[in-house]
């Protein structure tokens, strides 16, 4: 071990079986930090560029950030990469709960992996061991099954698993990786990557510790975090009902995508909602790591029971698809988990099935007979079973919203909703323009993680003119200085992802700057991370993300977002008129960035 | 002796991690005294930690490196313990495991303990009034040849059925 760090980069090729450590290099890691730094950098020195997602060549990275499994709370998280399956440029996603913070404790700082396994296999780390092991008994099995099953042949029910389902064994693109049953890596794919390498589930146990370079320093900033995140105004909305607390408040503002963004306005929301979740569902707080935000819930429905949902996807299996009912929302989420695909991605291919049948492009016969009316929640069930398993319509289902479009023309695809191929998340962008401006650029694509900036739903006038001086910045309805805010944003944003912590606490809370961040990560690591340093990494780092995009073949066109958000106003609500001016601010973010009128980075 | 409400108990592990951290300044599941379980399938999370049990097993160490100190806390001597890990053998519930041959054993910090002040949920307790007023008896009878993970998960198992009965009354009637 290192300070901070796990010490160790492991590399295994999946298809010779070839297994190397290394030691973490101090000084390469300066300038990446870790975590998502660490994996964005690895894929753009190493990836070759026009490799097909789907096969050998193609990398996948884990990895974790330098204070993750220390005194740091909200840090827990770990992050896979690859090219994605389902955009074909840079994929990743994060989730949090123990995989992470086990992998550290186990030496590692990183797992690359490459190639192939010739059958189905799970990587088992135990500290300095690591070994390749059969997986044939786990395939066809779903995540609870396949991670309860690994630590019953490891006789460890501490071992950390991070596993696919029957989705990612069967390529859907956007199938998810599962660490703790229910904690998701649930963007681009992850999982279908996975299965593509015939790997089903990565198993670690770390029975290290892990130093600090200054354990009494280190400790008080720890206790001073811990203080920002307990004195927060939103603590205890956020203890009590987590991210589903958006269910409200975005409908509040008129932002709350309801039948497939038609309406920023549910009038059923309080039968949806993370109040009513909480009071007829939940029985109690779930946690990741060493958090003292406890956000997370755990709920039992009918037959069903799983932890969670978060937002995004009590939306999606809500409102998104015009569904009233709560309850097959939670069985749902409860299904999805463990089979292992993306609520997001699959909610969208749900969503644009039935706005598509509403306007008369498609029809019945079009999708095997199945009846895409609003909220038809047989329909939605069936469809399910058919995309994990590839039957019938499923199959194309199975390839995203994109592909989709694609696939049936007839002008479905003004109605399909993603970004360079990733299905859009759930918040109507022409009432949070900042975000909108996010979707559009966000290197994984139609996604709001990279930049969060939540700043502009906070009315704090006074301190946005501090920070930026644009007051306007503050006000959500505004386009006005939300390139400048985006691009700051979408550093801090990055500096949560080196660090594999949490958006909720790092972002929307507001909790973690550039100082504080340094100041933690000198005392974790004693390595020399002065603002100035941990800022350059960042630039870095998107600078690389942003040039490896462009030899995936991203251009200037595909920061946009779909017609409906630029050009058709919200009817009603909060947002009731707005549009995103999204041309004039990819101009403004591009000049904010230094980069060209065609969004390149100058070097 | 160290209480929990279990409803309350979210997983997160600050007590793992801050006992760990207090006892040795570093951090790891391996350094603490009190050890998160988690039944995943059904949501149980568990903090195991030293019972202050009536039958204190593990005095009965041979080379009496072991005492029970005034606050009912188990004080190991490092200069007579041998690393033979009969403590380990002896305890029902997991609840004192060698690690790098020192037996590590909850000793409430000296009477301060760290894993209280850090659960921000208010599901662990001290209460100093409390000592010796749990039998283990029944988890001792099947616990030969189990390792402290196994024993661990054997006395969650059996203590988390009461709340696990009471969220299915609750929620599926």
């Amino acid at each position: 071990m290192q300070n901070g760090y796990g010490g160790h980069i492991l590399r295994v090729d999946l298809t010779s079986g070839s297994i190397h450590r290394k030691k973490t290099d101090p000084a390469y890691m300066l300038n990446v930090i870790g975590g998502r730094g660490l994996n964005s950098t690895r894929l753009y020195e190493e990836l070759p560029r026009d490799c097909d997602p789907l096969t050998a060549e193609n990398m996948l990275l884990i990895g974790v950030g330098p204070l993750t499994g220390t005194l740091l709370s909200a840090s827990a998280f770990m992050t896979i990469s690859g090219k994605s399956p389902l955009t074909g440029i840079l994929g990743d996603s994060a989730a949090g709960g123990f995989f992470g913070a086990e992998l550290k404790l186990a030496g590692y700082d990183q797992v690359v992996m490459t190639g192939r396994c010739e059958k189905p296999s799970y990587l088992y780390i135990a500290d300095d061991h690591v070994e390749i092991r059969d997986a044939s008994h786990l395939w066809g099995k779903d995540i609870w099954q396949t991670t309860a099953a690994i630590r019953k042949d490891i006789n460890d029910n501490a071992v950390q698993v991070a596993a696919i389902g029957p989705a990612g064994e069967n390529l859907v693109k956007y199938a998810t990786v599962a660490c703790n049953n229910s904690r998701m890596c649930g963007r681009t794919g992850m999982g279908c990557l996975f299965g593509s390498k015939h790997l089903k589930a990565v198993a670690v146990r770390g029975k290290g510790r892990l130093t600090v370079a200054d354990p009494l320093g280190y400790l008080d900033l720890c206790r001073e975090l811990d203080q920002k995140i307990m004195a927060h105004p939103e603590y205890e909305k956020r203890n009590a009902l987590g991210s589903t607390l958006l269910m409200k408040a975005l409908n509040g503002i008129g932002i709350l995508p309801t039948d497939h963004f038609q309406h920023g306005l549910c009038e059923y929301v309080d039968r949806v909602s993370g109040e009513t979740l909480a009071e007829n569902f939940k029985v109690k707080n779930k946690s990741c790591f060493n958090c003292n935000l406890h956000c997370s819930r755990y709920y039992l429905v009918g037959e069903a029971e799983a932890e969670g949902p978060e937002f995004e996807t009590l939306c999606s299996y809500t409102s998104r698809i015009g569904n009233h009912d709560l309850e097959f929302g939670l069985k749902m989420n409860a299904f999805l988990n463990r089979m292992g695909i993306d609520s997001l991605s699959s909610g969208e291919t749900i969503g644009w099935a039935m706005e598509c049948v509403q306007r008369g492009l498609l029809n019945k016969d079009d999708f095997d007979g199945l009846d895409f009316t609003w909220g038809n929640c047989q329909t939605v069930e069936k469809l399910l079973g058919m995309i994990i398993r590839r039957e019938g319509i499923g199959d194309l289902f199975a390839e995203g919203t994109r592909s989709l479009a694609r696939h049936f023309g007839k002008g479905s695809g003004e109605y399909a909703f993603h970004v360079k191929g990733l299905d859009m998340i759930c918040g109507d962008p022409r009432g949070i323009k900042a975000f909108g401006l996010t979707y559009a650029i966000a290197s994984r694509g139609g996604d709001h993680l990279r930049a969060e900036p939540f700043f502009e739903l906070t009315e704090r006038y006074d301190e946005a003119e501090k920070r930026w001086g644009v007051r306007d910045i503050a006000d959500r309805l505004s386009d006005n200085g939300k390139a400048i805010l985006v691009e700051h944003t979408e550093r801090q944003a990055l500096l949560t992802d080196c660090l594999t912590m949490c958006k909720n606490i790092g972002l929307s809370m507001d909790i973690l700057d550039f100082d504080f961040a340094s100041r933690l990560l000198i005392a974790g690591t004693g390595l020399k991370f002065t603002p100035e340093k941990v800022d350059d990494a960042l630039k870095g780092v998107i600078d690389r993300d942003r040039k490896m995009n462009i030899d995936f073949g991203v251009t200037a066109e595909q920061d946009t977002l779909p017609k409906r958000f630029t050009h058709e106003p919200l009817k009603e609500g909060g947002s009731k008129g707005q549009v995103v001016p999204i041309g004039r601010m990819v101009k403004e973010y591009y000049k904010a960035k230094g980069w060209s009128a065609q969004g390149v980075p100058q070097d | 002796m160290i209480t929990l409400d279990l409803a309350r108990c979210s997983g997160c592990s600050r007590c793992e991690v801050n006992c760990s951290f207090f006892h040795s300044g570093k951090i790891g599941r391996s350094g603490a005294r009190i050890k998160v379980l988690k039944i995943e399938d059904i949501g149980i999370d568990y903090p195991v930690v030293c019972q202050q049990c009536q039958e204190r097993y593990c005095a009965k160490c041979p080379e009496k490196a072991i005492r029970v100190d005034s606050l009912g806390q188990v004080i190991v001597s490092p200069t007579l313990c041998t690393a033979c890990g009969t403590c380990e053998i002896l305890c029902p519930i997991g609840a004192i495991e060698l690690f790098e041959e020192i037996p590590l054993v909850c000793d409430l910090c000296g009477g301060d303990p760290r894993c209280v002040k850090a659960c921000t949920l208010d599901a662990i307790h001290y209460d100093p009034e409390v000592t010796g007023a749990i039998s283990l008896k029944d988890f001792k009878k099947s616990s030969r040849g189990l390792n402290p993970e196994e024993k661990r998960l054997r006395y969650v198992i059996a203590l988390s059925q009461e709340l696990r009965d009471r969220w299915v009354a609750e929620r599926r009637g």
